[in-house]
C-alpha cells in the first residue's frame, strides 16, 4: 500500500484532469458504470471478501467486545459500558506500554527514515554499478518473517558466545558482555535496532520510488550551471521529494507502531516490562497471563491504540493531500 | 570448553528446545520421538458397543511425558480396531487454550481434549462442552474404584454427582530438583546426591563452578524470561525453610491454617536474598534473562551451567538428544539449619482428559479412558515412560514398580517427592461453590515471578516493601473475586480458605475435611 501511494504521488495529474476523471460520464447510470468495470470488480472481490472475514469482522467485533466483560470463551457476556476504558486510564501499566510504544516510534522511524534516504540517493546514482545488488541485499530483511529474525537475534545478541558480544570483547569496546535483551535500559532499544535493520529496505525502496520522479533535466540544467553533488540534493533532491518524505514518515511511523512479533520473540516484553510495548500489553491481557483472559478488556486498550494509529493514519491522508497540492504546485512552475 | 560449546551447538539444543517448545508444554518436552511399538500393550475386547464404518478418532493434548505412552496405546489401539484411526495432536497449551474454545464454538472439536489453561472445570461443564464419564465408561461403577480413596473430588472431577475426568496420573511432583552437571561439581568438590546442598552449599558452589568455568562456563542457569520459575523458586525454597502455603483455585502462597498470604515471610524474603546473592556473585549464567524455560533447560547438556533447577520432563530429553552428558539429580537445596519442612502439592491428578460433548464418538472414547484408567493401562503409563509419570492405581503402582524397568533417574524422582510433598487442602473439595472463585480471578500484575525479575534485572530495589505490595494486591484480589463469586451467587467466604486443622508435615487427607 505504501508503494502504491508513493506511485499516486509520482504519478499525480494537474487539478483539471482529476475533476474529469470524478465527474460521472454523462448519460451513464451507475448500474452501467458498474457493468463496464465488472472485471475490475470481479477480481477485488475474492480479497474483499477475506478482508471482510479476516481484517473487517473481527475489528467490528472487537469494538462491541471493548464494552462487555468477558473471557472470550464463556456464554456469558456481561455489558459493562465503558468501565474498561475507565479502568485502563488507571492502569500504569498500560500508560507504560502506551507511551514506550511512541518512544519506540520517536527514535526508531527518524533513524530509518534518514538512512534509508541516504542508502537511496547512493544507489539511485546510475553510476553506481552494484545498486542492484545491493538494493536486494537491504530488502532481504523486509520479506523474512520478523518471528525467525527475533528468534535469530536472540542468538546474535547474546552475552554468550553471540557474535556481537564477541566482537565488543575482542575489541576492547567492552570489558563484560553486555546482556542487551536482559537489560532493561538496552533491551527496548536492541529490538528498535533490529527492527530499523528489518524494515530499512522497505523505506529505501520508497525513497528510490520518489526519486524516480524528480526530473533528470533539472540535474542536467543544474550541473550545467556547476551545481556540485551535495548542491544537486540540497537544491534539487531535497525540494523534489519533500512531499514524499511526509507520505514516507507517516507509514513509517505506522509501521513502528505494529512490533509484535519481534518485541514477543526477542524479550517477551522484559525484563519487567522494559520493552512492553502495546501490542504486546494487549496480547498479555487477552491471552498470556495466568487466569481467565479478558478479551474485553483487552480490546477496550485496542481499540483506545488503534484510535491513535487511525488519528496518525488521517494525518496521512492530510499529508498525502498536501503533498499532492505541493507537487501540482512544483510542477506548473 | 569452549571448544565444544560452540555458538551453533547452542542453536542446534535451543532450536529443539524451542521445538519441545512449540509442540509441548511451556515446561517440557512434547513427543520425544519414541517408536511406537505395537505389540506392547495389548487392548482388551471392549465392553462397549464400537462403531464398525472407518472413523477418525481426534485427540488433543499437550504431549510432554505422556505423549511417550499415547504413542504406543494410539498404535496399540488402531491395531485392535483397524476401521479407527486416532488423529493425535500433541500441541504446546497455548494452542490448545485457542484451539480448544474455538473447536466447542464452531461444535467441531477434538473427541478428547486436555481442558485450556484458562478455562476452569466447572465452567466447562456449566457450559455444555464435555459429557460424564458416568454414560460412557462400561461398567463405570466398577472402574471407579479401582482408584484410592478420594482421588475424585467434587469440583474438580466431580460436578454435580456426575464424574467428568479422572486423575489419569498423580500431580505429586515438584519443579525445582536440582539437577547439575556432574564434571563440573566433582571438579568444584561437591557431589549433592550423596549430601545434600544447603542454600549456603548452593550458592557457593555456584561461585566455585563460575570461577572455574572462566567464562566458559557459570554456577547456575535460569530460564529468566519465563517469568514463572523465579515464582517456583521462591515459593518452593520459602516453603521447604517453613513459610508453608499452599495454593488453591489460582491463588497461591496462602497458609491455611489463617488464610493469609505469606509473601512477606522472612523465608520468601530470605529465598529472594538468595538470587540476589547469586547474581551478585556473577554466578548466573549471563543471558539468562532473556532465556526461557525450555531453551535454558535444553542448553544446559552443554555444559554452559553447572546447575539447574527443573522437573522431570528434562531427562527423557537430554538421554536422547544428548547421551553422552553425564548428570545428577539431586533434591532441591535445603535450609542451612533445622529440618527441611515438606512443600504442599494439591492432588487434582495431572493429565487430565475430557471428552467432547459433542463427539459423535463418545463410546470410543469411554471405552479408551476404560483402558487407561485399568490396572493395565496404568502399568503401561509407567512402562512407557519409564516411571517418569507414575500411576494413581495402587495395584497397578506396585506390579509396575515390581515388574518394569524403570529409569532410575525416575526413581530417584519418586522417592524425593515422597520425601519432599505432601498433599494440602483444596478449597473447593470443601466446598464445590467456591470453584467460582477462579472464575472471577483476575491475574495479579506483577505476580511474584515477574517482581523477581524485576529485583534481579534493577528495576526494584526496595524487596521488601514489593513483597508487601504484592500481599496487599493478592489480598485485594482474592476479596474482590470472593465478592464477585457471590454477587454470582456462590456461598463462598474467606472462611472457605482457612484450613486450621492443617499440619504441612502431614497428608491432608479426606477425612481432615470434615
Amino acid at each position: 500500500m505504501g508503494l502504491g501511494v508513493i506511485m499516486a504521488i509520482g504519478t499525480v495529474q494537474p487539478a483539471d484532469t482529476l475533476a474529469d476523471q470524478g465527474r460521472p460520464a454523462s448519460g451513464r447510470t451507475w448500474r452501467q458504470r458498474v457493468w463496464t468495470a465488472r472485471w475490475c470488480y470481479l477480481f477485488m472481490l475474492p480479497n474483499l471478501v477475506l478482508a471482510a472475514m479476516f481484517t473487517f469482522y473481527p475489528t467490528v467485533m472487537s469494538w462491541y467486545f471493548a464494552f462487555l466483560d468477558w473471557s472470550g470463551f464463556t456464554s456469558d457476556k456481561e455489558w459493562v459500558g465503558l468501565a474498561n476504558f475507565r479502568e485502563i486510564m488507571d492502569d500504569s501499566f498500560f500508560w507504560d506500554a502506551y507511551w514506550r510504544s511512541f518512544q519506540f516510534m520517536l527514535v526508531a522511524v527518524p533513524i530509518q527514515v534518514v538512512l534509508a534516504l541516504v542508502v537511496a540517493l547512493i544507489l539511485n546514482d546510475s553510476a553506481y554499478k552494484l545498486g542492484p545488488f545491493f538494493r536486494t541485499v537491504f530488502f532481504l530483511p523486509v520479506v523474512t518473517s520478523s518471528a525467525i529474525i527475533g528468534i535469530v537475534m536472540t542468538f546474535v545478541f547474546s552475552p554468550f558466545n553471540g557474535p556481537i558480544n564477541k566482537a565488543l570483547l575482542n575489541t576492547g569496546l567492552a570489558d563484560r558482555p553486555v546482556d542487551f535483551l536482559g537489560d532493561p535500559d538496552t533491551a527496548l532499544w536492541t529490538v528498535a535496532g533490529v527492527w530499523i535493520w528489518k524494515w530499512f529496505g522497505i523505506t529505501m525502496i520508497y525513497w528510490l520510488a520518489a526519486l524516480q520522479v524528480v526530473p533528470q533535466d533539472l540535474y542536467e540544467a543544474a550541473r550545467l550551471d556547476g551545481a556540485n553533488r551535495w548542491s544537486l540534493h540540497k537544491d534539487i533532491t531535497l525540494p523534489m521529494v519533500f512531499p514524499f518524505a511526509v507520505v514516507i514518515v507517516l507509514i513509517t511511523v505506522v509501521g513502528s507502531l505494529n512490533v509484535f512479533g519481534l518485541v514477543q520473540t526477542m524479550t517477551a516484553g522484559g525484563p519487567f516490562f522494559a520493552s512492553e510495548v502495546m501490542e504486546v500489553y494487549i496480547y498479555r491481557n487477552a491471552f498470556g497471563e495466568s487466569g481467565i483472559p479478558r478479551l474485553g478488556y483487552a480490546s477496550a486498550a485496542a481499540l483506545f491504540f488503534g484510535l491513535t494509529v487511525l488519528g496518525l493514519s488521517l494525518l496521512q491522508g492530510w499529508g498525502l493531500k498536501k503533498a499532492n497540492d505541493a507537487r501540482s504546485q512544483m510542477k506548473q512552475a | 570448553m569452549s571448544s565444544f560449546i560452540t555458538r551453533r551447538r547452542l542453536m542446534q539444543s535451543t532450536i529443539a528446545g524451542a521445538g519441545a517448545l512449540a509442540l509441548g508444554t511451556p515446561y517440557g518436552p512434547a513427543v520425544f520421538g519414541q517408536e511406537a511399538t505395537p505389540g506392547s500393550i495389548t487392548i482388551p475386547d471392549s465392553a462397549g458397543l464400537l462403531p464398525t464404518d472407518d472413523i477418525t478418532f481426534r485427540w488433543i493434548d499437550s504431549g510432554d511425558l505422556k505423549a511417550l505412552f499415547y504413542t504406543e496405546f494410539h498404535a496399540a489401539y488402531q491395531e485392535a480396531h483397524p476401521n479407527i484411526t486416532i488423529q493425535y495432536d500433541p500441541l504446546p497449551w497455548s494452542e490448545i487454550n485457542q484451539i480448544v474454545p474455538l473447536g466447542v464454538q464452531s461444535g467441531d472439536a477434538h473427541d478428547i481434549f486436555a481442558m485450556p489453561e484458562d478455562v476452569p472445570s466447572a465452567q466447562a461443564v456449566a457450559e455444555g462442552w464435555v459429557a460424564p464419564l458416568d454414560d460412557i465408561i462400561p461398567d463405570f461403577a466398577a472402574w471407579k474404584e479401582r482408584f484410592p480413596l478420594g482421588s475424585f473430588m467434587d469440583g474438580v472431577h466431580v460436578f454435580d454427582g456426575k464424574t467428568y475426568t479422572f486423575p489419569q496420573t498423580s500431580s505429586k511432583r515438584y519443579w525445582t530438583m536440582m539437577f547439575y552437571n556432574t564434571a563440573h561439581l566433582e571438579q568444584a568438590g561437591y557431589d549433592p546426591e550423596s549430601e545434600r546442598l544447603t542454600w549456603d552449599q548452593y550458592r557457593e558452589a555456584a561461585r566455585k563452578i563460575t570461577e572455574q568455568g572462566q567464562g566458559q562456563y557459570y554456577g547456575v542457569v535460569f530460564g529468566g524470561q519465563s517469568t514463572g520459575r523465579f515464582g517456583t523458586f521462591v515459593r518452593n525454597f520459602g516453603r521447604m525453610a517453613g513459610a508453608s502455603a499452599g495454593g488453591s483455585l489460582g491463588f497461591e502462597d496462602i497458609d491455611w491454617r489463617t488464610g493469609e498470604f505469606v509473601y512477606t515471610s522472612d523465608e520468601y524474603l530470605a529465598a529472594i536474598d538468595l538470587l540476589v546473592g547469586l547474581q551478585a556473585d556473577g554466578s548466573i549464567f549471563p543471558g539468562s534473562m532473556s532465556l526461557n524455560d525450555a531453551e535454558a533447560w535444553s542448553q544446559f547438556p552443554q555444559g554452559i551451567a553447572g546447575m539447574i533447577l527443573e522437573g522431570p520432563w528434562v531427562i527423557p530429553q537430554w538421554q536422547r538428544e544428548n547421551p553422552d552428558f553425564s548428570f545428577g539429580l539431586a533434591s532441591q537445596p535445603v535450609p542451612n539449619s533445622g529440618d527441611p519442612i515438606p512443600m504442599t502439592y494439591e492432588e487434582t491428578g495431572s493429565n487430565q482428559l475430557w471428552v467432547y460433548s459433542g463427539s459423535p464418538y463418545k463410546n470410543v472414547a469411554g471405552d479408551m479412558l476404560s483402558y487407561i484408567g485399568s490396572v493395565e493401562g496404568q502399568v503401561a503409563i509407567m512402562a512407557a515412560t519409564k516411571g517418569f509419570l507414575r500411576a494413581l492405581v495402587p495395584e497397578a503402582a506396585e506390579i509396575a514398580q515390581a515388574s518394569v524397568p524403570l529409569d532410575p533417574y525416575a526413581g530417584e524422582a519418586l522417592a524425593l517427592y515422597d520425601e519432599q510433598l505432601r498433599l494440602g487442602p483444596m478449597v473447593p473439595v470443601r466446598n464445590p461453590a467456591a470453584s467460582q472463585v477462579a472464575l472471577e480471578r483476575r491475574p495479579l500484575t506483577p505476580d511474584l515471578g515477574q517482581l523477581v525479575q524485576g529485583i534481579l534485572s534493577g528495576q526494584i530495589d526496595d524487596v521488601p516493601a514489593a513483597m508487601e505490595d504484592l500481599q496487599s494486591r493478592a489480598n485485594a484480589e482474592l476479596e474482590r473475586a470472593i465478592t464477585a463469586a457471590q454477587d454470582a451467587g456462590a456461598e463462598v467466604s474467606r472462611d472457605d480458605f482457612i484450613f486450621s486443622n492443617w499440619d504441612p508435615t502431614a497428608e491432608y487427607t479426606a477425612e481432615n475435611y470434615q
